[in-house]
């Protein structure tokens, strides 16, 4: 069985919990607890080590989806989980401006060991007060050939789109 | 819908940036404690800003610093209701009452000394209100203003390390042009200390390095080079690590090189849940 890894990362509430549940296959392994520090002003339970998701691609093949903590002290978890990953999911809160600037650590983070294949999902975009795709281009200051996507993580067609908009950038990395 | 947030979490150079690129157009309301101040722009470019204290018409604005008797702002007061679509300033100039390079050399030091005080705000609500005018009354610049040429003079009084580590969280980073960099800096005038680190960026050169060939702190070569950073001019980049290493102290696996076959295979099972 052969099992390929794709990483959905993000900061604290970016929704990276409930993307992986949309579409996972089976009942998605989180360790959420209630939260300890600052972000339970944002969230009741906050997820402290991963959620773990997966689809079947066929029998011989499976693909995992691991959502990253969000809080800066699990770093460490973020190297672990960007080992041998396929492709990576930066989700961002639209309509939270306070955490763009912790959205670009996390893509400097990713980014400053290789040159994965990525997409910026920009979440919550139901909100009436969400950036939209274009905005957060130049909030993140991402270049022009970074995809940034509209994305309701709650919605499975939206969370499709996006895997699938990552799929396209690594198809075009593949070899034949 | 507006885009509101805080300064404190997306500062007023990252919103002009974001204006700039973005070629937007409408009017960035800010308020911090008692205070607020409103800025217009057109097509990314800013077009005239008010304060709390300071939102009076073009023509009294004239009139108190000498350029204009109350006996003209009344005369252009009185033809520019006659006129729609027309802004008051442009009124003063078709009456001749004084010339185009005069009002834009008046207004613009009004509002850029206006903007550049905002830059010393550390917090404050922003809501950018697309697509919202200016009162035809309003001091409108004949010739709107470039944001880059605000970003860089807002960003010399900046005096603190804070804001600049939010974008240069160190001096081992490399300083590079970004790729079409002549156009922007038109409307730049350099200082002679922001030269000097402007002719030292070479894509190789850390901040460190930079700072010890121009004899400079690495406080004064960061800050510029934050402004340049955040007037779209440069980028900072890591020095490439020869071999990424874990924090286990394993080597970094390679990005898998997966066949075009297996990405299919992924495609077409996803489209089909």
């Amino acid at each position: 069985m052969q099992t390929v890894k794709m990483v959905i990362s993000g900061a604290v509430n970016a929704g990276k919990t409930e993307f992986i549940r949309t579409i996972s296959e089976i009942e998605v392994v989180s360790t959420e607890r209630p939260a300890t520090d600052d972000t339970r002003l944002i969230k009741k339970e906050t997820t402290v080590a991963m959620d773990f998701g997966r689809i079947a691609i066929g029998d011989d093949l499976v693909l995992h989806l691991f959502g990253t903590p969000g809080q800066k002290r699990f770093d460490f978890m973020w190297e672990i989980l960007s080992e041998g990953m396929l492709g990576l999911i930066i989700l961002v809160d639209s309509t939270r401006p306070e955490t763009f600037r912790e959205t670009n650590r996390i893509i400097d983070f990713f980014m400053s060991y290789r040159e994965t294949p990525y997409v910026v999902a920009a979440n919550k975009q139901d909100r009436p007060n969400a950036w939209s795709p274009d905005e957060l281009r130049l909030a993140l200051r991402l270049p022009s050939h970074i995809k940034v996507l509209p994305c309701m993580a709650t919605e499975r067609e939206s969370v499709k789109n996006v895997l699938l908009e990552l799929l396209d950038v690594i198809m075009q990395r593949s070899e034949d | 819908m507006p885009l509101v947030g805080n300064i404190r979490d997306f500062g007023l150079s990252d919103f002009l940036y974001l204006v700039d690129r973005g070629y937007k157009t409408g009017c960035l309301h800010l308020s911090h404690a008692d205070d607020m101040a409103s800025l217009y722009f057109d097509k990314g470019k800013l077009i005239t800003a008010t304060r709390k204290d300071d939102n009076v018409p073009v023509t009294d604005l004239l009139v108190r610093k000498g350029k204009l008797t109350p006996v003209q702002a009344t005369q252009a007061a009185q033809a520019h209701q006659a006129q729609n679509g027309v802004s008051l300033s442009q009124v003063l100039v078709t009456l001749n009452l004084i010339g185009r390079d005069e009002l834009q050399r008046v207004l613009q030091q009004h509002i850029e000394e206006s903007v550049y005080a905002l830059f010393g705000w550390n917090e404050g609500e922003f809501r950018f209100e697309q697509g919202q005018r200016p009162e035809p009354t309003a001091p409108i610049m004949p010739t709107p203003l470039a944001v880059e040429h605000l970003i860089m003079e807002g960003v010399r009084r900046i005096d603190e390390w804070g804001r600049i580590k939010d974008r240069i969280p160190n001096t081992d980073l490399v300083v590079k042009f970004i790729e079409q960099p002549i156009e922007r800096t038109k409307g730049i005038n350099l200082a002679a200390d922001e030269w000097r680190v402007f002719a030292r960026i070479n894509g190789k050169d850390t901040l460190a390095e930079i700072a010890r060939k121009t004899g400079m702190s690495e406080f004064d070569v960061c800050r510029i080079v934050y402004g340049f950073l955040t007037a779209g001019l440069v980028d900072v980049i890591r020095k490439p690590a020869p071999v990424p290493m874990l924090a286990t102290g394993r080597p970094l696996a390679e990005a898998p090189r997966v066949k075009k076959s297996l990405v299919t295979r992924i495609i077409n099972r996803i489209r089909g849940m």
